[in-house]
């Protein structure tokens, strides 16, 4: 783990994989199982429930050797395993929305200590008006907090990056928390063929352990952990800002570490994913749409239709949102004219799409670097559940491809699903 | 027989009797001369009683003035030993010693003094009322002493304040092989964790949030546990975090059964932050957030204090059934010692929760040499009660107050409570017997 090369990947092919059919949160669950955790800490909440029950089912039938914390509430469960990453636990854990909402204490402070935890985020809409269904408001809103933060698109993706995940926040470069974001409803139950690595394979690829190597709570090395820092002059504040870059050091790193886990992944296990950025057909797009989670299958299909009705359209997904790749973006992005983000949550300051916001920032680079001044246009759908279809995404292509042809960037959202 | 043990005397229970004379005498010289004792009794009914006896001390006047070499401590039995093939009859002895400990025995013509007859004295044991007593409190100093003090000097208390007292005494008990937690407060505001860099704690150490205390440090050690070592995992934190905010972690990690030893400094309120209220300030004391004014306070009413009476975080400790709870008093510190030990082997088994009262001499405004005498008033007028509770004993009386002083008595020690109005005090006098009998209850039923 502490090494940031690959290592030298093995020359026969990848071995046969036990083919299962799952739901998102089994998958999920399975993943954290092939990656060996030594404690999770669980609290039900919908939609991520069925996940820590298919866990809290491993552990009970012996598939799964880890100490379970049924704790009271999500700020326990991530406090409780704060306390065993101090003790060099590999921990996890999973919630959503309004669970999401009750541990940001903890939460803010799990990235601060640079403790590698893995927690998937089954996004959830809400939390007023009142949902239970699915919608990156969730994960969206925390984004500024220091996790790594990755999106799933498939069941397949989910099992696949919950393991890479762990591998990702471990790395000595990195040590930093990962959110593993699958989609509330369409991920977590969605039913689908998945390959099932196997555990000696898995255990070649996650190496050792070393979790607690920068910070611990152990009698025999004892230190003070997070001790005061600040102050109006002097050593204090400058501690803090020694702190801070070195948070942002692991958030830049971790760019390239999630580049090389997913090629170590592909080459071991024979399944490769766009780690930063996926284009889909954007080989001589004129414009693009873009994407971030299971809205991107609906997408391509639409896209494929564009085509074949002779539009030049490409899809530019995201799979890493925090730390946002900024220099891997710019390049999709550069041979393009029109731009149209579609995002599955707001961002009430600016009256757009959260992923279309940050976008904006890549965008003036790019205008730095070229002079080019892209027009954008931020969409926003599939709200508290609401299904984004190929239809919503025609209306996409259509209003993007309208930009070509000299329309003015609307400071106003499109809203996909108002009115179905 | 401890190192340091001495022989205590209770003025008011001596009527000057004499039997503890006779019995000296007659053990030490063989005969019924109480002129030849070597505990000397006097004074009268009227004024009072003193008495005259070696206290053993532990930098002995005696036998830095002896100039022969005779007199000498022996650090094994605790006891100054006289010896006579080596005493010169110089006398500079009896004028060294400020308790007229020793003394000439005419009969003798040579110095006599107090040996402990081999730990179970004469004169202790002949006294019809009491009024002697073989202290062995200073088993704390005797067994602790040596051990290594796992805080740093010089930590930044309040003048006067007692809980740097309770924590180091604390952590050499529980040693070294500990994992401390102590979130916001004062016992890391007196640095514990440390500022940007220092630390005043030999042990690992960690501000966990004000929130989140118990389940932090159940995570530390249920790792230990998984991977063999023993660890034990100690929080010393404030009673505003437990019982307010925190309380919900603290109670879930309890019904767990958690194996950690969670200890409460209660000085009844947030004292670190500027002595604002928490849920187990008592009724009618003034702090910041519940000041003394003419208009109106919490729910309407007069501005004279808190309007609430304290939560009693102990009791709804008990009613999570935990391994042991006990409350503790740092003016009874074997008390506390006892308490200790007994919640160090129920964290190995499960949760052990130690609540214990801490005045606060900057927030209760009393002079900062009081802190002592305003926590025994406490118990003594039963304010403060001191019980330990075991799933299989239940709940029992550790020093049960029979004769309880007014509340008055504790509480015209401290400034917060200098506005109270008679009602205001009668309300926390009837509080008091409500609660003692609450607890009796709890006591008859175990």
């Amino acid at each position: 783990m502490s090494t940031s090369t690959l290592e030298k990947p093995p020359s026969s092919a990848p071995a046969k994989q036990k083919v299962i059919l799952v739901e998102g949160n089994e998958a999920a669950a399975l993943g954290v199982a092939l990656a060996r955790p030594d404690m999770v800490a669980v609290y039900p909440i919908t939609p991520q429930s069925s996940l820590v029950e298919h866990v809290a089912k491993l552990i009970a039938d012996g598939k799964m050797d880890a100490d379970i914390v049924d704790a009271e509430g999500e700020h326990s469960v991530l406090s409780v395993l704060q306390g065993g990453a101090l003790a060099g636990a590999r921990t996890y854990t999973a919630t959503c929305g309004p669970g999401l909402a009750f541990m940001f204490e903890p939460y803010f402070r799990t990235s601060g200590m640079r403790l590698p935890i893995v927690m998937s985020i089954v996004t959830r809409d809400g939390i007023t008006p009142q949902s239970v269904w699915g919608g990156h408001q969730d994960a969206m809103t925390v984004r500024e907090v220091g996790w790594v933060q990755v999106y799933c698109e498939t069941v397949q993706e989910v099992l696949d990056t919950t393991i890479m995940a762990f591998k990702i926040a471990e790395h000595h470069d990195v040590m930093l928390p990962v959110n593993v974001c699958l989609d509330g409803n369409y991920l977590s139950y969605g039913t689908s063929r998945v390959e099932l690595p196997d555990q000696a394979e898995v255990d070649a690829f996650m190496g050792d352990k070393n979790v607690n190597w920068h910070v611990a709570l152990d009698p025999l090395r004892p230190m003070a952990v997070d001790p005061l820092t600040g102050g109006s002059s002097g050593k204090g504040p400058s501690t803090f800002v020694r702190y801070r870059k070195g948070q942002c050091k692991g958030m830049q790193n971790s760019l390239r570490v999630i580049e090389d886990v997913h090629e170590e992944w592909a080459v071991r296990f024979g399944r490769r994913y766009a780690p930063l950025v996926e284009d889909y057909r954007m080989e001589d797009a004129e414009f693009a749409i873009m994407t971030l989670g299971s809205m991107s299958g609906a997408g391509k299909d639409a896209i494929d239709e564009a085509r074949d009705a002779g539009k030049r359209v490409g899809l530019i997904k995201l799979k890493t949102f925090s730390p946002f790749p900024v220099e891997a973006l710019i390049k999709s992005l550069k041979n393009i004219q029109a731009l149209g983000v579609v995002d599955r949550s707001v961002g009430f300051r600016w009256n757009c799409g959260p992923m279309y916001q940050e976008t904006l920032g890549a965008l003036y680079r790019l205008g730095q670097a070229t002079g080019k001044m892209l027009p954008a246009q931020s969409f926003i759908g599939g709200l508290a559940g609401a299904d984004i279809t190929t239809a919503h995404f025609h209306r996409v292509i259509d209003a993007t491809e309208a930009l070509l042809g000299g329309a003015t960037m609307s400071t106003e959202p499109v809203w996909l699903n108002e009115k179905d | 027989m401890g190192a340091f043990n001495t022989i205590a005397f209770d003025a008011n229970k001596c009527d000057g009797c004499g039997d503890c004379m006779t019995a000296c005498a007659t053990a030490k010289t063989g005969t019924t001369e109480i002129s030849r004792s070597r505990l000397q009794i006097a004074g009268n009914a009227a004024e009072g009683f003193e008495l005259a006896l070696c206290r053993q001390c532990g930098d002995p006047k005696c036998v830095t003035v002896c100039p022969a070499g005779a007199l000498g401590k022996d650090y094994a039995s605790g006891v100054i030993d006289w010896n006579g093939d080596k005493c010169v009859d110089c006398l500079l002895c009896t004028v060294g010693c400020a308790y007229a400990g020793i003394a000439l025995d005419e009969a003798s013509g040579r110095v006599a003094k107090c040996d402990m007859c081999d730990g179970s004295p004469a004169c202790v044991s002949a006294c019809p009322h009491d009024a002697l007593k073989l202290v062995t409190t200073s088993r704390i100093y005797n067994e602790v002493g040596d051990w290594e003090d796992l805080f740093a000097p010089g930590l930044a208390g309040c003048q006067g304040c007692n809980t740097e007292l309770l924590m180091r005494h604390t952590l050499r008990r529980v040693g070294p092989d500990t994992v401390l937690a102590t979130p916001p407060g004062c016992v890391p505001g007196m640095g514990s964790v440390g500022f940007n860099g220092t630390t005043g704690t030999k042990v690992p150490v960690f501000h966990p949030l004000l929130t989140n205390t118990a389940p932090m440090l159940a995570g530390v050690k249920r790792h230990y546990k998984r991977i063999g070592r023993e660890v034990t995992a100690l929080a010393i934190a404030g009673d505003g975090g437990a019982s307010d905010v925190g309380f919900q972690s603290l109670s879930g990690a309890a019904e767990r059964n958690e194996q950690i030893l969670f200890m409460v400094v209660d000085n009844e309120g947030y004292m670190n932050t500027g002595m604002q209220r928490s849920s187990c300030t008592p009724y009618g004391a003034w702090t910041s957030t519940t000041p003394v004014g003419q208009g109106t306070g919490s729910g309407g009413l007069p501005s004279q204090g808190k309007t609430q009476d304290a939560k009693n975080l102990p009791l709804i400790m008990v009613n999570h059934r935990c391994e042991y709870v006990a409350t503790a008093s740092t003016a009874y510190m074997e008390d506390l010692y006892d308490k200790l030990d007994k919640a160090i082997a129920a964290s190995k088994r499960g949760f052990a929760y130690l609540h214990v009262y801490s005045p606060c001499t900057t927030g209760w405004r009393f002079p900062t040499d009081q802190n002592m005498e305003v926590a025994r008033k406490a118990v003594e007028t039963n304010f403060v009660m001191l019980w330990e509770y075991t799933r299989a004993g239940g709940l029992r009386f550790t020093r049960p107050v029979d004769e309880p002083l007014p509340v008055t008595d504790y509480l015209k020690a401290m400034g917060r409570f200098r506005h109270l109005s008679e009602d205001q005090i009668s309300h926390i006098q009837g509080k008091v017997v409500e609660n003692l009998n609450f607890v009796k209850q709890m006591a008859h039923r175990a």
